[in-house]
């Protein structure tokens, strides 16, 4: 979809994009798009258009217009080389069993005293 | 940007290339990814055909939205005719991003469906003169389409395949709604199993129409384009024969017939063999002269043209507050 | 508010002739209003100006229904007769809802030709809502229990729906000249009835005694006050006192769109009431 142009439809009705929110500790998350002649009639029939069933806590309108986006020429290069795992907690997997040596060493060391007593 | 300029440097055929090597990759292709023309005619003709059928189709059950004979079902089939108009909208949403490059809107779906352009599925021209056509309508035609829509969730427009993926959930509500309907006919007084006898055989031959004419080997041009493109992956046979498995022996359970008084099942070639409906009969209907083509598309046509006033006010309204 | 004290069961409301009375009453003006305006409401469906619109007024048919279900079970707790019989048996003079509510929603069947009018929903729904709103209000104070318990269920539900109506009002009110004198010509029209929704019918004095929902002018006060209010906030023309119709639907005089409407909506039950469907 060109971004840039505007996206007018129905005697120039717009479209807009609907996201909701299911949850006070949810993200908000996109739904679907509907043609509205502004912003307040789009919010007034987002709910029932989208969420006849699902619980919802919040919903959000955004004029199609006002997104703007990668192109599909640009999307490919969203992705990353798997070479990252410095910053995962895969890249931490000895830890634990460092620890676990730490705590062992120590342990055996209190018996030692104690026995040695 | 540098890429994009030599990606728009590529020739046509080199486009074509490109695309088709996605499609057979299982990619999926987006509303602003290239796309050769035949494949957006294509997905064009289908959605908004897909998606005015839904529209329509909300008409015949909307007759028996008020009469529905307790509270619970007046709600029910309410909810269930709002479902239908909503995917209705998900439908000409998908559409309508397909026909913006070409310049053309909801309001052109809408004057191409009053002038008989933009047909609409044959089961909708049809009468419903009992509260037991409600119960084959969700029951059966709703079964007849999840059978459709289920088979063109994977279909290669990602756009498409959203919509499909919410339509089918709810489907299956509908299709619960159809079958508590005929239930309660089919285990009720005699008058009711009769009603629903009456419902079936009126809507045998529009439910053998529903899945399109058989292809008998030769394939017509519509369908491979869609198989190549991956729009859609069964024939019209192939849709119709899994429907007739699914439904025809629980029409048998509850003790109702169809008229078909030659058809049975070929175990060696896995298939139901029935009677062929009026071919020639469908193309009438689709055409828009079917028995309550003229009476629906009024219904329509008058309440979208007098409702002009009200889209013209608000979009007015939007004027001033953006 | 009556100062009869707190009734927590339908079988000590049923120890109260009187009281039983009374509160049969008041739910069927409360069912029926209700039930019959989502009738009207169901019959818009798939003839809306817009096909979100279409969608989005189905909800508001439904819950409205619903709300009318919920006051048809109570009614059916106290052994008045089973819900779908309440609702699709009785005569049209045994209806206790307004003349407003029961009005068609144009010219023609919901079949058939129809040519509805679109500002007189929107009027209608939004006056009737402002009145619902009001009332919801006042039954949260109600001496029968489990009154309280539904309505403030269905107060956030309809609060909802009202947001709904006022966007809508707002905005035909202030956009092109031939809106602005579709929607006064339907205020007028739902003015001239909208003066009985406050009405607590034959009973009205003995609702009121036992606390049931506030008196009716108390009702009448508080609704037109805020309806006032909204109104001038969009800009439009304070109608001023609201009109009573002919017919006196609390009393169970009603015109012939409810007769109609009633043979409509009890046509297939009507086949066989003792089947089940």
């Amino acid at each position: 979809m060109d971004m840039n142009k505007e996206t007018e439809a129905n005697n120039n009705f717009f479209i807009y994009e609907v996201f909701s929110q299911k949850s006070v500790n949810a993200s908000f998350v996109h739904q679907f798009s509907l043609l509205a002649p502004n912003k307040e009639v789009a919010l007034a029939m987002a709910r029932e258009n989208f969420l006849r069933r699902e619980s919802c806590f919040n919903i959000w309108v955004v004029k199609r217009d006002d997104i703007y986006s990668l192109s599909p020429e640009e999307r490919p290069f969203l992705e990353r080389i798997d070479n990252k795992s410095y910053r995962e907690t895969k890249g931490y997997g000895d830890l634990q069993a460092r620890w676990r040596y730490h705590r062992e060493q120590y342990e055996a060391k209190q018996k030692q005293a104690e026995s040695g007593s | 940007m540098q890429t994009q300029l030599e990606r728009s440097n590529l020739t046509e055929n080199e486009k074509m290339e490109a695309f088709l090597a996605r499609i057979d990759r299982g990619e999926k292709i987006e509303a602003d990814d290239w796309m050769p023309d035949d494949y957006r005619n294509q997905l064009i003709k289908l959605i908004s055909m897909h998606g005015i059928s839904e529209i329509m189709g909300a008409l015949p059950e909307k007759e028996w939205v008020p009469k529905a004979p307790t509270l619970r079902r007046k709600l029910a089939i309410m909810a269930k005719v709002q479902d239908e108009m909503g995917h209705g909208q998900l439908l000409l949403r998908v559409a309508e991003d397909l026909l913006a490059p070409l310049g053309k809107t909801r309001e052109d779906l809408m004057q191409d469906l009053f002038a008989k352009r933009l047909k609409f599925h044959n089961v909708f021209h049809m009468e419903a003169p009992t509260w037991a056509d409600a119960g084959v309508i969700g029951w059966l035609v709703d079964g007849a389409a999840i059978i459709t829509q289920s088979m063109s969730l994977d279909t290669s427009y990602a756009p498409y395949a959203r919509a499909l993926h919410r339509i089918c959930a709810e489907e299956k509500f509908h299709a619960q709604h159809g079958e508590s309907i005929v239930l309660e006919l089919a285990e009720g007084t005699e008058e009711q199993r009769k009603m629903l006898q009456e419902a079936i055989t009126r809507w045998w031959p529009s439910l053998l129409m529903f899945f399109g004419p058989p292809e008998n080997g030769t394939i017509t041009s519509n369908q491979s384009t869609n198989m190549r493109y991956k729009i859609r992956t069964q024939t019209n046979e192939e849709l119709r024969q899994a429907f007739l498995k699914k439904y025809l022996p629980r029409i048998f359970h509850l003790g109702f017939t169809v008229p078909d008084d030659t058809i049975y099942f070929d175990e060696a070639k896995d298939q139901w063999v029935y009677q062929q409906p009026d071919w020639e009969a469908f193309k009438e209907i689709v055409k828009g002269n079917g028995p309550r083509s003229a009476h629906r598309l009024n219904l329509r046509e008058t309440s979208y043209t007098e409702t002009k006033w009200v889209r013209d006010a608000i979009m007015a309204y939007g004027r001033h507050v953006g | 508010m009556g100062d009869f004290s707190r009734v927590e069961t339908v079988e000590a409301a049923k120890q109260n002739h009187e009281y039983t009375q009374a509160l049969t009453d008041l739910l069927f003006q409360l069912a029926d209003d209700d039930f019959i305006l989502a009738y009207r409401g169901s019959e818009w469906l798939g003839l809306a100006p817009h096909i979100e619109e279409d969608v989005a007024f189905s909800s508001m048919s439904q819950d409205m229904m619903g709300h009318a279900v919920m006051f048809y079970e109570m009614l059916e707790q106290l052994g008045v007769g089973k819900a779908d019989d309440l609702a699709q048996l009785r005569a049209a003079d045994a209806f206790r809802n307004a003349i407003l509510v029961e009005r068609k929603n144009g010219e023609g069947d919901y079949n058939n030709d129809p040519h509805y009018d679109w500002a007189y929903a929107i009027v209608r729904s939004y006056v009737y809502g402002l009145h619902k709103q009001v009332r919801l209000e006042a039954l949260l104070q109600s001496s029968y229990v489990p009154l309280t318990l539904v309505s403030r269920k269905m107060l956030t539900e309809h609060r909802y729906h009202l947001m709904h109506w006022q966007v809508w009002l707002k905005q035909l009110a202030n956009s092109t000249p031939e809106a602005r004198q579709r929607l006064e010509a339907a205020i007028e029209k739902v003015w001239k009835d909208a003066g009985e929704l406050s009405q607590l019918g034959p009973n009205a004095d003995s609702i009121a005694r036992y606390g049931l929902i506030a008196a009716e002018d108390e009702l009448k006060q508080k609704w037109l006050t805020l309806a006032q209010e909204n109104f001038e906030k969009v800009g439009l023309v304070w109608p001023g006192e609201p009109g009573v119709p002919a017919e006196r639907g609390r009393h169970g005089q009603h015109t012939a769109e409810l007769v109609q409407a009633l043979a409509t909506l009890s046509e297939v039950y009507r086949i066989d009431p003792a089947a089940s469907w």
